[in-house]
């Protein structure tokens, strides 16, 4: 595949750098003493609808962004629930910074050997999309000049944001978009890393190292969507993009391949296009073209707008990304300004246009047989936008690749979002005071990579349980247990594999606290659980979250075992095998063994069954 | 080393190049980062570099190129813009770090181009201050500049205050002023400097008002949460009840006058109303300005309520139907007696008061407290003061009985 290419990356002047976004695990939110807790948007019990305006920054720019957004006149409705309070409505002033999230902050910035400001000034981000009701994040620089260390060379950390996370886009609606307010003013800590990456391979292992010193704290937010990656690319002759919104960390080498490959191929077509003297034409009016057309999309349409592009027969169509082609590049800016996509001539005769439709569009704009036509077919105030911006994105391929912001797709190919915004989109936040923060009282937790030694070495546990453990979830859960005297490679087995094996069951794991965990872990270390039923019990307690630890072992039937009964049990056992006993001695005794724990169903631990059933074979003998 | 000058600082191993931004305290220097960010840098301990002098104009920064040029359309009504500073044209003020107004009733034009084709507009500035810095000299001087813009052939006129007391100077403007067309106040809770501003939908609401025909001294701004539409109330009717939220304003006792709808732009009343031209426009600017209002609560000090006594007049803040303890009430009978009128409202906000229920109140009507029927408190002591300054004192209780701008009803139906 040509996407397959073997790049030099040094060669072709590859830069990349990183911008991590996590949110904190802190009890309120960063401006007010709301719960950081997420909800479905079906639980909402107040909704508003609201309109954004651009405004000037302090140094008197409007952000080029800010502006293409705002041209996009969309009315934002927010779900509101009974965790969120007028702070998230912007309907009272922020309250202070939350210090919770700061000490976090700056823990963090130990772990990326960075240096924290002197005053951290909050600042309006402006964002006028509606992802924030007040029309701007709140943000404030916490930290710069930090490193971490990779295979290939360190990695400079050039800053470290705290802010407040967005609200979480829900749905379209008829008049704009749909927000919830749960997810908005959850403290973010954002962390840029220098354009210090010189490879693929090399951007994976930083955000995988910058990931791992943010679990360390043991204070960030777990699951899909609490840690997102944004992944500046750009070669020798490209150009700056952002990408954003990469979920998996998986992900960010073939991002990054695939951004390098996007470039060299708007590259070469730009090269191509040059050598052909291509020209792009001013949009025209083509509605008269289609009067008849049997094409769903555009006989739907009250306006056809169609630009010339002269040269580029071929090249609209030329894939760039897998799957992805000039031609969705035009398409994704016609998108952009409410059309459905664009046609065009490398792609046509199809869709229910015709060959003779394509000659008449050809003639209608006085395009021969080297040039390619795009066509929007919308409402004339949409298609005449639409039709213009992909005129411009046209243009643009004459020049190579243009800087932008473009959002990730799940097969880490990208899609066009907006312009990079610029640096004027900020101004302070005058509600919230100006904090000094103190970092000389700040501890640095031990590393995850220290865990693991730590577990193995101390603990004992075999090198991958250590790991599981260590990046697991339920790592504070495993301290805990330790820490109250459990039996590490039980607690360890436990919250590992015996949840992973029951959750394979369909026990529904996600209700098991770590409440429920160190009780039942609890009972095994005082003799009232055996180490075989575990499994049981947390399945019970899976399933009904609301009994105690006691409650589950008694519902498992599990309960009330001593030796004496153990003793009965086996001694049955041995009674029923007489003959297999009395033929082959002590040899019978595996065999016996399953039986017996068969017999107990769980109930008695595995070594009392053990000792006891030896006594009894030696009792015949 | 100045404010708008590109500096490079040196603090411990780090370095910081920016742009020098003007700082709230003496020991932080605040440079904008290239990204956009600020941050405070300890003064003492950093080493400053100026590389390029007056990179910016901090100050100016504000102005921004015109924009809005106006131009006259004959098919339009005119409309007055009248700035008193506030929120709705305020911006950010970097000697305190705190937003104040610095904009002129133009600059609102620029910062709301949605009201452009709306009216033919006229600005004016009768002053710069925050709401709660506001006077009664202010009321007079704004109700001279209404008065002046409406004889100049204004069509309706908009008043643009701080919301903290806007209920009192539009009061003020209701007894100070017989309008033959609309004058509606409005403001926004929200600083224009940014982009979720009430500010927008606010303005365009009051101008939309200001066209329509209900000829009286009106107060516009959010009726709900969403920015779906404006309420109208009735200057003397109306309070400020929440500290925060856009629909602050409630008309009390009863629904709001009016609604202007921002989707479609109409204007609709509940109730009737003063319709426009009925009145021919005038102007009674006298106040007196030695009027207390004085909230009645248990444990008060009696003896700072009786050094109230050479006072023109008191508005007593009562509870429930217009109670003070008992002991107060010789030292007003003495007030009236020595010729300061004693009105009472009451703390309750909604309702009126009734002083013929209880021993206490008909002991305070045998003082000769007057009963201010359920005018609002704020609103009862504007009323006082245009009543001492411009009817007969012997006429004051009966003019404090009657109502002479909505400010006093005769039927208690707050569902409607």
């Amino acid at each position: 595949m040509d996407h397959d290419r073997d790049y030099d990356y040094a060669d072709l002047g590859l830069v990349a750098g990183l911008e991590i976004h996590q949110q904190l695990d802190t009890a309120t939110k960063l401006f007010c003493d709301c719960p950081t807790a997420r909800r479905e948007p079906d639980t909402s019990d107040r909704r508003f609808a609201r309109y954004l305006h651009p405004t000037r920054s302090e140094l008197g720019e409007i952000d080029e962004a800010a502006l293409e957004e705002s041209r996009v006149d969309r009315e934002f409705e927010y779900l509101a629930f009974d965790t969120t309070c007028l702070v998230e409505e912007d309907d009272e002033p922020p309250h202070r910074l939350d210090e919770e999230a700061l000490e976090t902050t700056l823990e963090i910035a130990a772990l990326l050997d960075m240096e924290v400001v002197d005053s951290v000034q909050v600042m309006r981000k402006i964002v006028v999309d509606g992802s924030n009701t007040s029309g701007f994040q709140r943000s404030s620089l916490v930290a710069t000049d930090g490193a971490i260390e990779t295979s290939e060379g360190p990695v400079g950390v050039t800053d470290m944001l705290l802010e407040e996370e967005s609200a979480q886009r829900v749905s379209e609606t008829e008049a704009g978009v749909r927000y919830g307010l749960d997810r908005l003013g959850i403290p973010l800590v954002e962390i840029g890393t220098a354009p210090d990456i010189r490879s693929p391979a090399q951007a994976r292992e930083a955000a995988e190292r910058i990931g791992m010193l943010l679990r360390s704290t043991g204070k960030v937010k777990r699951g899909l969507g609490t840690i997102r990656q944004d992944v500046n690319v750009s070669v020798a002759e490209g150009a700056r993009i952002e990408l954003k919104g990469v979920q998996s960390l998986d992900d960010i080498d073939d991002i990054v391949r695939l951004e390098v490959h996007r470039q060299v191929r708007l590259l070469e077509l730009r090269d191509e296009l040059r050598e052909r003297d291509a020209a792009v034409g001013d949009p025209q009016d083509v509605t008269g073209t289609f009067a008849d057309t049997d094409s769903g999309v555009i006989a739907g349409a009250s306006t056809v707008m169609a630009v010339p592009l002269y040269g580029f027969d071929g090249v609209v169509g030329a894939e760039i990304q897998p799957d992805r082609r000039l031609g969705t590049e035009l398409s994704d800016h016609a998108k952009r300004h409410g059309a459905g996509g664009i046609f065009h001539t490398d792609e046509l005769p199809a869709y229910g246009v015709t060959a003779a439709e394509v000659d008449a569009l050809r003639d209608a704009v006085d395009a021969g047989g080297s040039d390619a036509v795009a066509i929007v077919a919308a409402d004339r105030e949409v298609a005449e936008a639409a039709i213009e911006a992909v005129a411009e994105r046209a243009g643009t391929a004459l020049e190579g690749v243009p800087e932008e912001t473009r959002d990730a797709n799940e097969d880490g190919t990208s899609r066009y979002l907006r312009p990079l915004p610029g640096a004027a989109r900020m101004y302070p936040e005058t509600d919230v005071p100006p904090v000094e923060p103190d970092p000389a009282g700040v501890e640095t937790p031990e590393l995850l990579t220290e865990k693991v030694e730590r577990y193995q070495s101390e603990y004992g546990l075999d090198a991958g349980l250590a790991e599981q453990v260590a990046y697991g979830r339920r790592m504070p859960a495993f301290e805990t247990a330790v820490g109250r005297g459990i039996d590490p490679t039980t607690a360890a087995t436990t919250l590992e594999s015996t949840v992973t094996e029951i959750r394979r069951r369909d026990a529904p794991v996600e209700n098991l606290t770590d409440e429920h965990l160190l009780d039942t872990l609890d009972l095994v270390e005082a003799d009232d659980l055996a180490k075989e039923g575990i499994g049981e019990v947390l399945t019970v307690l899976a399933e009904q979250p609301d009994l105690s630890a006691e409650a589950a072992v008694d519902e498992a039937g599990l309960s009330g075992v001593d030796e004496a009964e153990v003793r009965e049990a086996v001694a049955e056992v041995v009674e029923r095998n007489a003959d297999q006993v009395d033929a082959e001695g002590m040899g019978a005794f595996s065999a016996l063994m399953g039986e017996c724990m068969g017999a107990l169903r769980g109930k008695a631990d595995g070594e009392v069954v053990s000792d006891v059933l030896r006594e009894e074979i030696q009792q015949r003998l | 080393m100045n404010p708008g000058d590109r500096v490079h600082v040196v603090r411990g191993g780090t370095e910081y190049e920016g742009v020098l931004m003007p700082s709230t305290t003496a020991d932080r220097l605040v440079v904008k980062l290239d990204g956009g960010y600020n941050v405070g840098i300890d003064r003492a301990e950093a080493e400053l570099d100026v590389l390029e002098s007056n990179v910016y104009d901090v100050e100016g920064a504000r102005d921004g190129e015109g924009g809005s040029e106006i131009q006259f359309d004959e098919a339009l009504p005119t409309v007055s813009l009248i700035s008193t500073g506030g929120t709705i044209a305020s911006t950010v003020d970097y000697r305190t770090g705190a937003v104040t107004a610095q904009f002129d009733a133009e600059d609102v034009l620029r910062a709301v181009p949605d009201l452009a084709g709306r009216a033919n507009y006229r600005g004016r500035v009768v002053a710069n201050i925050l709401s709660e810095n506001m006077t009664p000299d202010v009321w007079q001087e704004l109700a001279g500049a209404v008065h002046e813009e409406i004889e100049a052939g204004a069509d309706g006129v908009v008043v643009m205050h701080g919301t903290d007391t806007m209920q009192f100077t539009a009061s003020a403007l209701a007894f100070i002023l017989d309008t033959p067309v609309p004058v509606v106040f409005t403001g926004s809770q929200r600083s224009a400097d940014r982009p979720s501003s009430d500010n927008v939908m606010n303005a365009v609401c009051a101008v939309e008002a200001a066209k329509a025909d209900c000829a009286e001294v009106l107060v516009c701004m959010h009726a709900t949460e969403s920015d779906d539409r404006c309420a109208l109330h009735r200057s003397t009717r109306v309070r400020k009840n929440h500290t925060s939220r856009r629909n602050a304003f409630e008309t009390v006792g009863a629904e709001p006058l009016g609604v202007v709808d921002y989707d479609d732009e109409t204007v609709d009343f509940r109730r009737s109303y003063d319709e426009r031209g009925a009145a021919d426009l005038a102007i009674h600017p006298g106040l007196e300005t030695e009027v207390e209002l004085v909230k009645f609560t248990p444990g008060m000090s009696f003896d700072r309520v009786e050094r109230l006594a050479d006072a023109a007049g008191l508005v007593v803040e009562g509870t429930g139907l217009g109670h003070v303890h008992t002991d107060l009430v010789p030292t007003f009978r003495e007030m009236v007696e020595s010729g300061t009128p004693v009105v009472m409202t009451s703390q309750c906000i909604e309702g009126r008061v009734c002083d013929r229920v209880y021993d206490t109140g008909r002991d305070l009507l045998d003082a000769g407290v007057i009963e201010a029927g359920d005018t609002l408190p704020g609103t009862a002591k504007v009323k006082l003061m245009w009543a001492l300054a411009n009817v007969a004192p012997e006429s004051v209780p009966e003019t404090m009985r009657t109502p002479l701008a909505g400010e006093l009803t005769d039927r208690s139906t707050p569902w409607q």
